[in-house]
């Protein structure tokens, strides 16, 4: 009687269970190669400080500009009749921001070059606007303080560097003779308040996400040799936004970032970072091959040598031809993808997958 | 500071010079990729002084070419002589060029020393591992470029890893320098492609030393792959491209524009791969092709209507597979037949004509693309050969990668809504391609990827919860990663293998496991409609099953686009045809239980014809519901994943597979009815009302757990306890509490109908016990 139960349930089980095939055997997982990683993070913990105090203080100098554009009604025509008080605030707030984007761009080879940091580039520094390019725009709006929406204005850093240079129309509310010698120059302008007041704010804001983010962040090997293998070879975007920038093509140029700092001087703070990541994982190149490690350490000492040497030439008063640009910009890039290439060569001999 | 810059630089070459002249250890520290370095950027040094200060020019230009001589010389001059001699006459142009300050010719001729050492250095090495000399392969090979890495590319290993394993001895040389040359022949054409594009912008700009250089560069990256062209075009198609490449030259040293020329190089070089594809690379771009093509139409079809673009976003991604189809097919093109090319060259301009022509107040039919696709994919599978259709997975996977890159492109523009259409086409290609091998080979994967796909709620959300979240990009990414490790080892995985007898294999296990799940039901729900007046209930179920049979046979005879189509929405179907399953046989169940204990005790007593009728129409419509809905819900998940393996192997090797498994579920339904058959009535009515209940409890938790995956039902993870995979497979038990909470609940109302039948019985035959007693 039991049997007769139970018969078909368990024929039916059995062929249930006879169905289901068995799992095959997880892949072994690969072996941890052991680098000390703990300097790249320490070294991106002391930037983003560093970056959260300037950025507080260009803050701090937009909220007094606001104040001062608040009391004239926003009506900068009466602002700038008092053009030593005004010059005195944007002098504060552009002086702030001089020191806040190098901050940025000395920890920018780790950010970027990090699948979960680098959304924090596109924001900060990286993005376009949504009216320049919708597929790489910075995915955020700024909502100023009179209620207006910027959809996509772009990354941050740009975004105050336009207004409070004027290179773009929109966030400009008037020129102005801020230094009384008779004509307007080149950045003496009065930026929307509301602008400059929202941008600044938005910079505190993400500035402060980054650091949490960089906080909890836990530097992996994999993660390492990608920030080098894929931010090594964006150098001829570096020298490309430097051709096409008022340090090469003067006022003819049309682009409204990279006017307060040279580019060049932006590939040197990245380089920088990216020295101390490739100093956390080299003792892992030395096991494959240590002439190959010592050639890409010098690899990376030559290149930013090489663009420092431009950087003084230009610094000291020369000014290059579009074209000596873009052969300088050539030869970059043809030693970044030499570096990054070798890096990958060592990344694949020890089975480190790079990421992204 | 530069000419400092360059004193020491001449400084640091002439020592070199005299150490290795004087110290041969330290000469052979200096590697070959030192020296080629230190020729390049002394060369670079030249150029920017040349304008300036000749003499230095000079100087450095001289210094190379004595390095050169030192250091390179002697290897590219014995195994490359042709390159090496391209070299000698490259210095010889940079002296004259440098005394008469020419710095366009000597751009021109930087270029091709640059390149004639590149072609050395490449030669060498193939030439050290013909002669099994490891030790010259491994200090050759650095000395060469990478393909410029963007954010999305990379700088390929294969030949480092491939002189390793020739090292270690795992790699024959033959097959290192094949890998070898791929590597190198795929790296010096992407180069070659970037220096012709440089070109054009240098020629718009008037930049006339960077033309010259360029020119150089591409003319020289040419040399390297010269071989393979002549091999593959013959030697006459050579000599047209040399002179091309000639003309080019001459053109870059001139002041005229150079788009003629440029032209011309580019009409010699167009469908030319120089690394040779292997017969798997091959098979995948074929897997890609023939995938793209089929997306155009698709995409197309959903942007346009009544003659007008209204999902600009659709269009986009139509343009984006034209192009990738295109691509793919330019990989393939040489080993096609002529008149093939020639045509499907003219569809893909024709298609791709009509799609940028699209706009919001104008649009070409989409009838018209979709029959312009459908005979470019015909006419391009019928010249195909057999091995290239048999590896497509491998190509699906790239195609998903490409979606899932639109994915994440789409969501950092904010544009969610072609995220998630980029989403649901990656997730069809999954269940229309490698899903079908990946739940035979790897079952326990396939909820994992699914889940990343749609809304998973473990650590990384699934995709199709972030996109409706609006999430940030970087949790996007995070989650796209995840995925992308699933798929890589499910890419492995399916790779293994595609013989016919595998796939046959699939194919049977498939309608086996599938075939299995339907006849359980059956049996269980007709196993009690055993009398001769319940049998008749039998017929309305049989009906249903008849009719999901013919519903799957049509979905089988639609043609795959149309089944691609419906995969976007392939876990809605099932979750909406597994809703209606649950809902009838609740029903069913509650009438079996009443109906049971009514026609077998107390039958004699009450007008059964009366009690039974009211109601019938609806207890007919509901078996048929119920017979339909427990075969098609396999029937449409087996057509999906056979489907995917024609693809593979064609539809007699899967039909065979299909024979095989459709054979055994037949013998296996048999067997199971005769033993049911066999019990004694009571014991069956007990067997079989458990059964109902489990196939209840499976149904409703695969239903929970597929409209979880759809979105429609939220989910909250039991993070406690552990549970194979296979018991969601097979008992639709998942750890979540959803899922448990309502199987509970059918359980619960199994449970409570039978004490409910049991109680009325018991009430009923309390009452007619005395009035019998008494009539007795």
């Amino acid at each position: 009687m039991i049997t007769r139960i139970v018969l078909p349930g368990i024929l039916m089980l059995a062929l249930l269970t006879a169905c289901a095939p068995s799992a095959p055997p997880a892949p072994a997982p690969a072996a941890s190669t052991g680098a000390d990683l703990s300097g790249i993070k320490t070294y991106l913990l002391q930037k983003t400080a560093a970056l959260n105090t300037s950025a507080a203080e260009l803050q701090t100098a937009s909220a007094h500009y606001y104040d001062l554009a608040e009391a004239a009604s926003f009506d900068y025509e009466r602002l700038s009749q008092s053009p030593a008080e005004i010059a005195q605030v944007l002098a504060g707030a552009k002086e702030a921001w001089m020191a806040a984007s190098p901050l940025y761009e000395q920890m920018e080879g780790i950010v970027a070059g990090v699948p979960d940091l680098s959304s924090y580039d596109v924001i900060l520094d990286a993005g376009a606007s949504g009216a320049e390019d919708p597929e790489n725009a910075a995915p955020f709006d700024l909502t100023l303080p009179d209620g207006r929406v910027l959809q996509r204005p772009g990354n941050v850093f740009g975004v105050l560097e336009s207004a409070l240079w004027g290179t773009f129309a929109d966030y400009k509310a008037a020129d102005a003779d801020l230094n009384g010698n008779g004509a307007v120059d080149f950045g003496e302008t009065l930026p929307d308040a509301n602008v400059l007041k929202a941008a600044a704010d938005a910079l505190v804001n993400y500035s402060g996400e980054l650091a949490g983010a960089a906080q909890a962040w836990q530097p992996t090997e994999a993660e390492a040799f990608t920030a080098l293998v894929v931010m090594i070879p964006t150098m001829n975007e570096y020298f490309n936004s430097w051709r096409a920038s008022r340090f090469i093509s003067g006022e003819a140029a049309t682009q409204r970032d990279f006017v307060a700092i040279s580019r060049l001087a932006d590939i040197l703070d990245i380089l920088s970072s990216l020295q101390v990541v490739y100093t956390g994982v080299k003792p892992l190149a030395v096991r494959v091959d240590s002439d190959q490690a010592a050639q890409i350490d010098q690899g990376l000492a030559s290149l930013k040598a090489f663009v420092a040497d431009i950087h003084t030439e230009e610094t000291n008063g020369k000014r290059f031809s579009a074209e000596e640009a873009d052969i300088m910009g050539a030869e970059a890039q043809n030693r970044a993808t030499a570096l990054a290439g070798q890096i990958a060569q060592v990344a694949a001999q020890l089975h480190i997958e790079i990421e992204g | 500071m530069r000419h400092k810059l360059n004193v020491q630089l001449a400084i640091g070459l002439i020592l070199c010079l005299l150490l290795a002249n004087v110290f041969p250890a330290f000469a052979a520290s200096v590697t070959p990729f030192d020296s080629a370095e230190e020729i390049r950027t002394a060369l670079v040094e030249a150029q920017l002084k040349l304008a300036t200060d000749p003499s230095v020019a000079l100087a450095l230009a001289s210094e190379a070419e004595a390095s050169y001589t030192a250091t390179l010389a002697p290897g590219i001059g014995a195994a490359a002589p042709e390159a090496h001699g391209r070299a000698l006459s490259a210095f010889v142009r940079l002296g004259e060029s440098a005394r008469t300050a020419d710095a366009v010719a000597f751009a021109a001729a930087r270029g091709q020393a640059w390149t004639a050492i590149l072609a050395g250095s490449e030669q060498v090495v193939e030439a050290a591992l013909h002669n099994n000399d490891t030790a010259t392969a491994r200090t050759w090979l650095p000395l060469r470029e990478y393909r410029t890495a963007t954010r999305y590319s990379r700088a390929r290993a294969d030949a480092t890893l491939a002189v390793d394993q020739f090292a270690a001895g795992q790699m024959a040389a033959d097959d290192a320098v094949l890998t070898v040359r791929a590597d190198l022949f795929g790296t010096y054409q992407a180069r070659l492609d970037e220096a012709l594009r440089d070109l054009v912008k240098a020629d718009q700009n008037s930049f006339a030393v960077r033309r010259a250089e360029l020119a150089a560069l591409a003319a020289g990256y040419f040399e390297i792959l010269a071989p393979a062209y002549a091999e593959q075009r013959g030697t006459d198609a050579l000599a047209t491209a040399s002179d091309a490449f000639s003309g080019l030259g001459s053109a870059a040293l001139g002041s005229d524009g150079m788009a003629a020329t440029l032209d011309t190089v580019n009409g010699v070089l167009d469908g030319f791969r120089a690394a040779p594809l292997s017969p798997a690379e091959q098979a995948r771009r074929a897997g890609q092709l023939m995938r793209f093509i089929g997306l155009i139409s698709v995409e197309y079809g959903r942007g346009v209507s009544d003659g007008k673009v209204i999902h600009d976003f659709e269009i986009q991604e139509a343009v984006t597979f034209h192009e990738a189809a295109y691509a793919a097919f330019a990989d393939l093109r040489d080993q096609l037949p002529s008149g093939v090319v020639a045509q499907s060259t003219a569809v893909f301009d024709h298609i791709g004509a009509q799609l940028a022509a699209a706009s919001p107040s104008v649009a070409a039919d989409p009838s018209d693309i979709k029959d312009a696709t459908k005979d470019l994919a015909s006419m391009l599978q019928d010249s195909m050969p057999a091995e290239w259709l048999a590896g497509s997975a491998q190509g699906d996977f790239d195609v998903i990668a490409s979606m899932l890159d639109q994915v994440e492109s789409a969501v950092r523009g904010g544009d969610y809504a072609m995220a998630e259409s980029a989403r649901l086409e990656a997730y069809a290609i999954m269940e229309t391609g490698p899903e079908a091998r990946l739940i035979v080979l790897a079952p326990q994967m396939a909820p994992e990827i699914e889940n990343l796909f749609w809304n998973n709620q473990g650590t990384y959300k699934g995709l199709a919860y972030l996109i409706a979240n609006q999430a940030t990009l970087s949790e996007v990414q995070a989650s796209r990663a995840q995925l992308d490790g699933l798929l890589a080892e499910a890419e492995e995985l399916v790779g293994r293998e595609s013989s016919p007898v595998a796939v046959a294999t699939n194919a049977g296990v498939i309608v086996f496991r599938e075939g299995m799940e339907a006849v359980i039901i059956l049996a269980a729900l007709m196993s009690s409609m055993r009398r001769s007046e319940e049998q008749r209930y039998r017929k309305p179920m049989w009906a249903g099953t008849a009719l999901a049979l013919v519903a799957t046979i049509g979905i089988w005879l639609l043609a795959h686009e149309v089944l691609q189509s419906l995969a976007r929405y392939g876990e809605r179907l099932e979750a909406v045809v597994s809703l209606i399953a649950v809902a009838v046989l609740l029903v069913i169940m509650n009438w079996f239980l009443h109906k049971i204990y009514w026609t077998s005790w107390i039958a004699s007593f009450h007008s059964r014809k009366r009690r039974l009728i009211s109601g019938e129409a609806g207890l007919i419509l509901g078996l048929v519901a119920l017979g339909f809905a427990s075969v098609f819900r396999e029937g449409f998940e087996v057509v999906l994943f056979l489907q995917a393996l024609v693809l593979e192997s064609g539809t007699a090797v899967v039909l065979a597979g299909t024979a095989v498994g459709l054979l055994l579920v037949v013998l296996l339904g048999v067997l199971t009815f005769k033993l049911q058959v066999r019990l004694p009535y009571k014991t069956m009515l007990v067997v079989t009302g458990v059964l109902i209940g489990l196939v209840l409890l499976q149904i409703t938790g695969k239903t929970v757990y597929t409209m979880q995956v759809v979105g429609w039902m939220p989910i909250h993870p039991i993070h406690q306890i552990t549970i194979p995979y296979w018991w969601g497979t097979w008992f639709g038990i998942y750890p979540t509490w959803e899922g448990l909470a309502l199987q509970f609940a059918a359980a619960g109302f199994v449970i409570g109908s039978y004490f409910l039948a049991e109680r009325k019985q018991k009430g009923k035959r309390h009452r007619t016990a005395p009035s019998a007693s008494g009539a007795a």
